[in-house]
């Protein structure tokens, strides 16, 4: 049973200044086992803050990062998924499912974790599964100005991931899941 | 004040039993003694001052089963007595309806470490074991099988938890197979998500526990760190750590109100490590169980002293060791006033631990094995029992401490010498008889 926090395109303090206080409340050390950021933060502050909530936290550049020594994509294992990170602005065009189906191809992950558009999705494709966490501060994108805070949970348990996912609307904290498995003879496709 | 008169018999020389030739076996008996339990014969040769004869216990390593021939064929002095006490035991075991008090009355003199049956009289001394042997493997059924339970309910984290609530509402689970599209998002059930908050929340409650079970695994790790079924890296000791954990945490979580205090786990081993090495299989097999019932039982008469709020009450460990103060002035007024008053050794300090762990820190395991032979069969109830002998351990060494000062005494105290144990049992069933008179 391993916790994976999946967040990103908080963009503070540019655009937002803060995490929304009903989910920092709920975002508490000692329960997550990994960080998983799409990028955006932008600044150390940001970075420290998450690191605070676990110390194993894998960052990916986005455009507006001041730190430019994160890395554009990054790859890991956590129980018997492979994770992919990227953050998303290098995918054209933004947000195009069959164009992160091949970045997934690419990196030869089952979980490809994207940011960039603010919006939450869950996509499932013969590759693999792609999530995008959406903005944890409900900043305005390049594209929309209409976003809600979202940020996405893992509970990795075997072949199994349940997916939180964790809204704000109106002012509400809404929490759905999503279950996928992954069953044994499913490799990224060659 | 009348100022009493350190009784005969503890002037006498039975305070220096002989040292017996223990050297080369483990698990040896302690009382190859030649003295036989009536008092006073004074038949021990010229022996130093107290403290009286070291017995030289190694902690015992191998199973008992092994040391059943070194004890026959070592000290042919085992005592006829001894071997007669068994031949009683085994016979009142074999009987279909067991006179317990009978049981209690033969046990209290020590149990024989070769016959393997200390797990079945400690488990009937327990009430864990009807007295009526056809009985036996229904109970036993039904509590293994309630263990199993529990474990079940207990030890699941809230993934599998919420996995099988899951399964049972909604059974469809292959549209996965599908080629692709957008995932679908189904709603959580009764508000239950790992960064819950609520009171209610199984995993709020599972973060809030592994502080608990940390603590656990903790002692877990260190308890006996000497002997080899404890620890170790072999695939045995680390079982029998599984199985005190397990034991421990179930406890926990069924006792919501005393939880774990650590200490509980030094109680724990003593029973569990009797029940694993009971020579019969099955009952080995299933000594986790079994141990649970009795660890549950046993502490059933200490818990208030791992209560941290009933510390100062009338039940609390501060008035235990009050009653140990009083039971010591009763019986040895000299040593009472020179440890209290006079060298101002509170029994806090060296009572605690001897206290609320059973004693079992305090001498090596096979002692205090043969010490619990006692605490649990006496029927006055192992408290006043566990009572009388911290007095009698108090009195054996009377002589050094009325000649210390504090920091001796205390020292001691803390790291009581080794001593004949049945020397120990016996001037503690002494005071039993003196406090009634």
């Amino acid at each position: 049973m391993v916790l994976v926090l999946a967040l990103g395109d908080l963009h503070i303090p540019h655009r937002a200044p803060d995490l929304p206080p009903k989910f920092k409340s709920m975002l508490v050390p000692g329960k997550i086992q990994h960080i998983i950021c799409t990028g955006n933060l932008c600044i150390k502050e940001v970075h420290d803050y998450l690191k605070s909530l676990c110390p194993d936290m894998h960052v990916t550049r986005g455009e507006y990062d001041e730190d430019s020594r994160y890395l554009e994509t990054k790859t890991l294992t956590i129980g018997q998924f492979k994770l992919g990170v990227c953050h998303g602005h290098q995918v054209i065009p933004w947000g195009d499912l069959d164009s992160l189906a091949m970045l997934q191809r690419q990196l030869d992950v089952d979980i490809l974790v994207t940011g960039h558009t603010h919006q939450f999705k869950a996509y499932k494709h013969e590759g693999g599964v792609v999530i995008n966490p959406g903005s944890a501060t409900g900043a305005y994108s390049s594209i929309t100005y209409d976003v809600n805070p979202s940020f996405v949970l893992m509970d990795i348990d075997g072949l199994r991931v349940v997916v939180y996912v964790y809204e704000l609307i109106d002012g509400e904290v809404k929490v759905d899941k999503i279950d996928f498995k992954k069953t044994a003879t499913t490799n990224s496709a060659h | 004040m009348v100022k009493k008169r350190v009784p005969d018999w503890l002037n006498s020389s039975l305070w220096s039993a002989s040292p017996s030739a223990t050297e080369d076996d483990r698990l040896q008996r302690y009382d190859s003694k030649p003295s036989t339990p009536t008092p006073p014969s004074p038949v021990a040769p010229p022996v130093p001052e107290p403290p009286p004869a070291v017995v030289q216990e190694e902690p015992p390593k191998p199973e008992p089963k092994e040391s059943v021939n070194n004890v026959h064929d070592a000290s042919s002095d085992d005592s006829a007595e001894d071997i007669s006490r068994q031949a009683q035991l085994l016979a009142e075991l074999s009987k279909k309806v067991i006179n317990v008090r009978e049981l209690r009355r033969l046990a209290s003199q020590g149990i024989p470490d070769g016959a393997g049956i200390r797990s079945t009289v400690w488990k009937l001394l327990l009430g864990y074991l009807p007295t009526d042997r056809g009985h036996w493997s229904s109970e036993l059924a039904k509590k293994r099988s309630q263990y199993k339970h529990f474990k079940e309910e207990l030890l699941m984290n809230p993934s599998e938890i919420t996995r099988r609530l899951g399964k049972s509402t909604s059974p469809d689970d292959e549209p996965k197979s599908e080629g692709s599209g957008m995932l679908s998002r189904s709603e959580i059930t009764h508000g239950e998500h790992p960064l819950s908050l609520g009171k209610t929340s199984i995993w709020n409650q599972f973060f809030q526990d592994t502080e608990i079970i940390e603590q656990i695994d903790r002692d877990v790790k260190r308890t006996h760190p000497d002997m080899n079924f404890f620890s170790g890296d072999t695939p045995s000791a680390k079982t029998n750590q599984d199985a005190l954990r397990n034991i421990l945490i179930v406890f926990a979580k069924l006792n919501p109100g005393i939880r774990y205090v650590q200490g509980m786990n030094e109680i724990l081993a003593p029973l569990f490590y009797v029940f694993k090495n009971d020579p019969d299989e099955e009952n080995a097999a299933s000594a986790e169980a079994d141990t649970f019932f009795c660890f549950v039982e046993l502490l059933s008469g200490f818990r208030d002293h791992f209560c941290q709020q009933l510390d100062n009450s009338v039940v609390g460990i501060r008035s235990t060791i009050t009653r140990l103060s009083q039971l010591l002035k009763e019986h040895d007024g000299e040593l009472w006033r020179h440890l209290e008053i006079t060298t101002k050794v509170n029994p806090q300090f060296y009572a605690f631990r001897w206290i609320t762990l059973l004693l079992t820190q305090e001498f090596n395991f096979a002692d205090s094995l043969h010490i619990w032979d006692t605490l649990l069969s006496d029927p006055e109830g192992p408290q006043e029992t566990l009572l009388r002998i911290c007095c009698a351990m108090l009195i054996l060494v009377r002589r050094r401490l009325l000649a210390g000062d504090f920091t001796s005494n205390l020292k001691l105290l803390q790291n009581y010498p080794s001593t004949n144990i049945s020397h120990l049992l016996y001037v503690a069933n002494k005071l039993r008889a003196q406090s009634t008179g």
